[in-house]
């Protein structure tokens, strides 16, 4: 069986029902404190999947994701960039992402140090509304997917890269930006909502798919006919992507 | 531009041992990412996040280390390191060549810093190989003004409450020119030094005057007849050789007459709804009626529980903890409970409404043997800035308390991982200086921990107290009770209290395991009163405890004995446990402090010990049954003025257009989207829903259990615009509202359970009080309502709180707000795919209005936008709802009702827009069938009064007969009103003929009611 460790504690706020997702994509889920893993990092090799969930780690001070990618940065160290070289599936969901951004781990896995970043959005507060995304660069999280709806719930979310690079960052980035949003909600460079690295095996979002793994989980599920309902949810086949991919 | 660091060369050695402050300043790389804000009289401002290091022997390439990899984000953000010896003012980059101001702000000393603090723990994280001397940490903001004209004599009022709050901040102001003579750049936000501690005692052996003199200068609030209670229990023959015996001095230490004080306030024992109350019934002065009341609790609330607890066998355990709790099914409970914040926020409303928050989910967490946090609910009382009211100088701006309110709950429900799931705002000039603001919290409890019922306490004797959480200093001593003025300069800031949201949901993650791992025999939260309640409140279970006051973990020193006992420091909880080791390994790894600070006994006392000496042994029956009850008057008259209307106005739709985007009726969706209200998965009806998430729900429901089919059903009401009419049709509506809202959405009628809170002007008499006893008639009759409503409606009262102080006196202008009453709900869909949204949702389907309309136009909005009056305020038919409601909770499990909205202010005028405003369509509806039943109303009254009991519903066309059928057979009224229409117009008809009275097009109605000023909810930039 698929094993996918669900990574809380220190004000990470969505590892229930990440787990939830995770189990119902197939997978024995386990939801483990980061101090317990950073207690014995070896556990680590145990799981196919990591999901760092989204939250508010260390309260985003600093800055969003910062604090917890140092404490992983500092205390998990090459076992961590020795996972992502695996073929183990990595994903960061919202502060999952953020953190995945700090540790320099996304756009590209390879340089080890921050490329980008995602800060305050462009209105200066936090979000929480229904957002339209499409995939731009194909990738194995979101495969049979186009175009689908996914909440965001962030007041860091706009993600820049170092002023005067834009240009070269754009051509740079193409291949890493695997969702983007259909307009422009939060500021963020290229619309990009989600990067996934080189290998295509670690995948960092703002939405969040684990909020719609139930069609009563959209705004306008009241107007929904059964076939509508029938199928998949965009969230839940994110997860099960990721399950149907290591089982393969 | 490169960063600027600071070269290891340091200054003489002699310096070394002494403490030194280094500062960073956290620059952006170009203007163009740099923070800005616009404050008025100012202009626009640009920020920089600053940090001040304190430490012992530093060493300048730590602070350059962790300035590179801690504090700044390297895209966006380069720093300046200097010290006191080698000063640096930092130019931002780009900068006009133009003299500037800068503001500096900094917390004053003891205020929760929590960026600071994060900083101060994590820089470790950097050195893992090193151990460095502690260090310091404070964080400040600095702004650059780069164009005013304002005289510099201005500029420190301009930014009061725009840029800081001088009660837990201060500014330095400077031009750039002289950014090198300021030597407060490098100041650090120490707590002074203070005098060593001690424990006095206080004599009462003194006259009544004096007696009264020393509550008030100590802040006890206790009245004269409770002062000499107090006076003569210590007098006693037997207390006396009892204290002899123990070595205590006779007259009380202040420890004691401290716990007394807190455990004796208005807040913890609630002595007016204890009270004994002679009501008098005046509204015929020729007939008065007077009535003995023994408790207003008694009589009416726990009154109404009783006699609907037969009925509802879910209920186990009601008003006794510190929420309600009512079974879920066969593995869980639900408990619920809704606190008030007024006063700490309106003196600093961002920490106020946030403890508020973090708060109420310590009363979940401290229900039973601990719940989980499934939501929040808030509801807030304000003036709205745009309206005309008093301005005094202790009172903050309208606008300055909704903005810190509004931030406040977005870190504490947003930053906690709880989601907030609906709320409401109400609009009154009376909450200018005491807004309300009710945070409300629901959790989840296992009905069996092992062999534990999850919903009791076990705490035993001999079981250890163990204090959790954050540490105590002076933080909310004595509430607000402490002027400004009294504070010097050093002094820790002791009248309000900031959350720390992080150490709070590490705190909630740990007891979660501790509780399921059965380490936990007992717990509660600390809140008003901090140990002094809790403890002395849990120490009943076991008829005594024991607390070492010297184990208490400090913030820092210098505290009294009392002050550690009273102190309302956030972020603790108060355990029980006969497992102290394992609950300590299991601390560690939560990064959650734990303290042994005493134990349970039997002794039938309780008792404080430092350092081994007894300073206070207070008996717990003369501490929790020793207060005498109040007996208080009540007298109700009923003023009536002459009723003005006119002929319905030429343009209608004009001035429906502006009740549409009145304070009151607007949309919320600004400040619902700066709320998470979806984190845990669980959300079903949200804030806001329908194809373009704008339709405004009457009520939440989420799924408590993942993957399970009940949802929970939350809702509000609150209208206390009807109170100045009758505060019993007041609060009459209010239940209503909040029934009727969870009916809308699905709930199971029988299913509803029932919170009460109630924010009242003070109703004890004084001089500056000359209408306490109208004040108090208004409460017994508010109480009356709930009573009625709840009884009929068979939905038992749970849990409850009163505020009964919410006047501003100034010696100068007294302000008191509305008798208020929030009446929040909590109910039970059996399945969550039948419920139901609010919007129209397909073309075609019938309209129907549930319920009777009558002439209720006395505080209508339609009324006073037009400055009309009508004696008849809302009134709840409660004999026909009663039976109403169950009738269309059938036609909903049946799958007849498409959207089913209810109707409230406004009427249903505004119910019908809202319904058109949430989906796409139109609608087209005539107010023949209303008016033919209540003849009595003209027909822009039958669009918009206000009587409870209605809702607007939309039904396939193939169901509509079963569902008019469903009502008539029941002899209930049901009107069909007409059609949703493909055109997103909404027209209504005439009686008569079909001439059209008001058509407005949705674009026209949407840009009405979405125009709400972008300043009440939000802000560019934030404090």
């Amino acid at each position: 069986m698929i094993k996918a460790l669900v990574l809380t504690g220190d004000g990470i706020n969505c590892e229930q029902e990440t787990a939830f997702a995770l189990y119902q994509a197939g997978s024995d889920a386990v939801i483990m404190h980061v101090n317990d893993l950073i207690a014995a990092p070896t556990r680590l090799k145990d799981f196919q999947i990591l999901a760092l969930p989204g939250g508010f780690s260390f309260g985003d001070e600093v800055s969003s994701g910062k604090i917890l990618a140092l404490k992983l940065r500092h205390s998990l160290g090459d076992m961590l960039y020795n996972y992502i070289d695996s073929d183990n599936l990595v994903i960061g969901v919202c502060n999952g992402f953020q953190a995945l951004v700090k540790l320099g781990i996304l756009p590209k896995s390879q340089l080890r140090a921050q490329q980008v970043t995602l800060t305050h959005n462009r209105q200066k507060r936090f979000i929480n509304r229904w957002v339209h995304l499409k995939v731009k660069q194909d990738n194995l999280f979101c495969k049979g997917l186009e175009q689908f709806p996914l909440p965001i719930r962030h007041g860091e979310g706009r993600l820049m890269v170092p002023a005067g690079q834009e240009t070269a960052f754009a051509a740079d980035m193409a291949p890493h930006i695997a969702l983007a949003y259909q307009e422009d909600v939060n500021g963020s460079f290229l619309q990009i909502a989600g990067l996934v690295n080189e290998k295509g095996n670690v995948f960092g979002l703002m939405p969040h798919p684990e909020a719609f793994i139930r069609w009563t989980q959209h705004p306008a599920w009241t107007s929904m006919d059964e076939a509508e309902k029938a199928a998949m949810t965009p969230g839940q086949q994110i997860f099960n992507n990721m399950v149907q991919a290591l089982r393969n | 531009m490169p960063p600027l660091e600071l070269a290891d060369a340091s200054p003489q050695k002699s310096f070394q041992q002494a403490q030194q402050v280094y500062r960073v300043d956290v620059l952006p790389m170009s203007l163009g990412v740099a923070e800005k804000r616009t404050v008025p009289g100012l202009g626009e401002l640009y920020s920089h996040p600053v940090y001040w290091l304190q430490g012992a022997d530093l060493k300048p390439d730590w602070i350059n280390r962790i300035a590179k990899e801690l504090l700044i984000d390297p895209i966006l953000q380069t720093y300046s390191v200097s010290n006191v010896q080698s000063p640096v003012f930092p130019k931002l980059p780009q900068a006009p060549m133009i003299d500037y101001w800068v503001f500096e702000r900094q917390f004053l000393p003891g205020v929760t810093d929590n960026l600071g603090k994060t900083v101060e723990r994590n820089i470790s994280l950097l050195f893992p190989n090193e151990t460095l001397p502690d260090i310091k940490v404070a964080s400040g903001e600095v702004f650059w003004s780069l164009g005013t004209s304002l005289p510099s004599t201005e500029l420190a009022q301009v930014v009061e409450y725009q840029l800081y709050n001088p009660l837990i901040q201060k500014m330095t102001i400077f031009p750039a020119s002289e950014a090198g003579n300021q030597p407060a750049r490098y100041h650090f936000p120490n707590v002074g030094s203070v005098e060593q501690v001690q424990v006095e005692t206080i004599s009462l052996e003194l006259s009544d005057e004096a007696l009264l003199q020393l509550s008030k200068s100590r802040c006890l609030a206790l009245t004269l007849e409770e002062m000499k209670v107090i006076q003569t229990y210590f007098q006693r023959d037997d207390v006396k050789a009892k204290r002899q015996g123990q070595g205590l001095p006779q007259w009380p230490t202040d420890v004691e007459l401290e716990i007394i004080a807190q455990t004796w306030s208005e807040h913890c024992k609630h002595k007016i709804f204890a009270a004994k109350i002679e009501y008098t019934d005046a509204s015929d002065p020729d007939f008065p009626i007077t009535r003995v009341y023994d408790g207003l609790f008694k009589t009416f609330i726990a009154g109404a529980t009783k006699r609907v607890q037969e009925k509802r066998p879910d209920l186990l355990s009601v008003f006794k903890d510190n929420a309600g709790v009512v079974k879920w099914n066969d593995t869980y409970a639900v408990c619920f409970k809704v606190e008030t914040h007024n006063s700490p926020s309106a003196l600093e409303p961002y920490g106020g409404a946030l403890t508020g928050i973090v708060g109420v989910n310590r009363d979940i967490l401290g229900t039973g043997l601990g719940a989980k946090p499934l939501f929040n609910t808030d509801v807030f009382c304000f003036a709205h800035p745009d309206e005309p009211h008093a301005d005094r100088p202790t009172m903050l701006p309208a606008e300055a308390i909704l903005q810190g309110v509004r931030k406040g709950v977005e870190d504490g429900g947003n930053k906690s991982g709880i989601p907030t799931v609906n709320g409401a705002l109400v609009f009154d000039p009376r909450y200018r200086a005491k807004p309300l603001v009710f945070c409300g919290t629901g959790g989840l409890l296992p009905l069996k921990v092992d062999e534990r019922l999850g919903y009791e306490k076990y705490t035993e004797v001999g079981d250890t107290i163990v204090m959790a959480g954050g540490r105590v200093g002076k933080d909310g001593i004595h509430g607000a009770t402490f002027s400004s003025e009294a504070l010097h300069e050093d002094s820790p800031v002791s009248a309000v209290q900031i959350g720390d949201p992080i150490t709070q949901k590490r705190m909630m993650d740990f007891m979660m395991e501790a509780r399921d791992l059965g380490l936990i025999s007992g717990v509660t939260d600390n809140g008003a009163g901090g140990l002094s309640s809790s403890v002395g409140e849990m120490a009943e279970l076991t008829n005594g405890a024991t607390i070492h006051v010297e184990k208490v973990p400090l913030k820092y020193p210098g505290l009294a004995p009392y002050e550690v006992v009273i102190s309302e420091s956030q972020e603790r909880m108060t355990f029980s446990t006969s497992n102290m080791h394992a609950l300590e390994q299991l601390a560690k790894k939560y990064d959650v402090e734990l303290t042994s600070i005493g134990e349970f006994h039997d002794q039938g006392a309780f008792n404080i010990v430092y350092h081994g000496k007894l300073i206070a042994s207070l008996d717990l029956d003369f501490l929790h049954n020793g207060l005498p009850q109040m007996n208080l008057k009540a007298h109700w008259t009923h003023a009536k003025s002459k009723p003005i209307r006119a002929e319905v106005p030429d343009h209608i739709d004009e001035i429906f257009l502006k009740m549409m985007e009145s304070p009151n009726l607007c949309s919320r969706e600004a400040l619902i989207r700066q709320y998470d209200h979806e984190v845990q998965g669980r959300s079903v009806i949200k804030p806001l829903m329908g194809p373009d998430q704008t339709a405004p729900c009457d009520a939440a429901v989420l799924q408590p259990i993942l993957g399970e089919p009940e949802g929970l059903v939350i809702s509000n009401g609150i209208c206390p615009q009807y109170g100045d009419w009758d505060t019993y049709n007041m609060a009459a509506c209010a239940v209503d509202e909040a029934v009727r809202n969870a009916i809308a959405v699905g709930a199971d009628p029988k299913s509803i359970a029932l919170l009460d809170n109630f924010c009242w002007p003070d109703p004890l008499p004084s001089p500056r009080n000359p209408d306490a006893e109208f004040k108090l008639a208004q409460l017994v009759r508010a109480n009356m309502a709930l009573y009625d409503l709840a009884v009929n409606y068979g939905t038992p009262l749970i849990s409850g709180k009163d505020s009964m102080k919410n006047d501003f006196d100034d010696g100068v202008f007294r302000l008191s707000i509305p008798p208020t009453l929030l009446v929040s709900a909590i109910g039970k869909i059996p399945d969550i795919s039948k419920a139901i949204s609010m919007e129209f949702k397909r073309p075609g389907d019938t309209i129907f209005l549930v319920g009777r309309t009558n002439l209720h136009m006395g505080a209508s909005e339609y009324y006073r936008a037009l400055g009309w009056y009508s004696q008849y305020a809302p009134y709840v038919h409660v004999a026909m709802t009663r039976r109403l409601y169950p009738a269309l909770y059938q036609c909903m499990q049946q799958g007849w009702v498409r959207s089913c909205h209810d109707l409230s202010e406004g009427g249903l005028g505004v119910a019908l827009a809202e319904s058109v405003l949430g989906g796409r369509y139109g609608a087209s509806i005539n107010l023949h069938d209303i008016i033919d039943d209540s003849p009595e109303l003209r027909w822009d009254e039958a669009l918009f009064s206000e009587t409870p009991g209605r809702f607007l519903v939309s039904v396939a066309p193939e169901n509509a007969e079963a569902f008019s059928d469903a009502f008539r057979s029941r002899y209930l009224p049901v009107m069909k009103l007409g059609q949703v229409t493909e055109d997103p117009t909404m027209t209504v008809r005439n009686v008569t003929n079909e001439a059209i009275l008001l058509q407005i097009e949705s674009a026209r109605l949407r840009a009405a009611w979405q125009k709400a000023p972008a300043r009440c909810y939000s802000q560019e930039g934030e404090q």
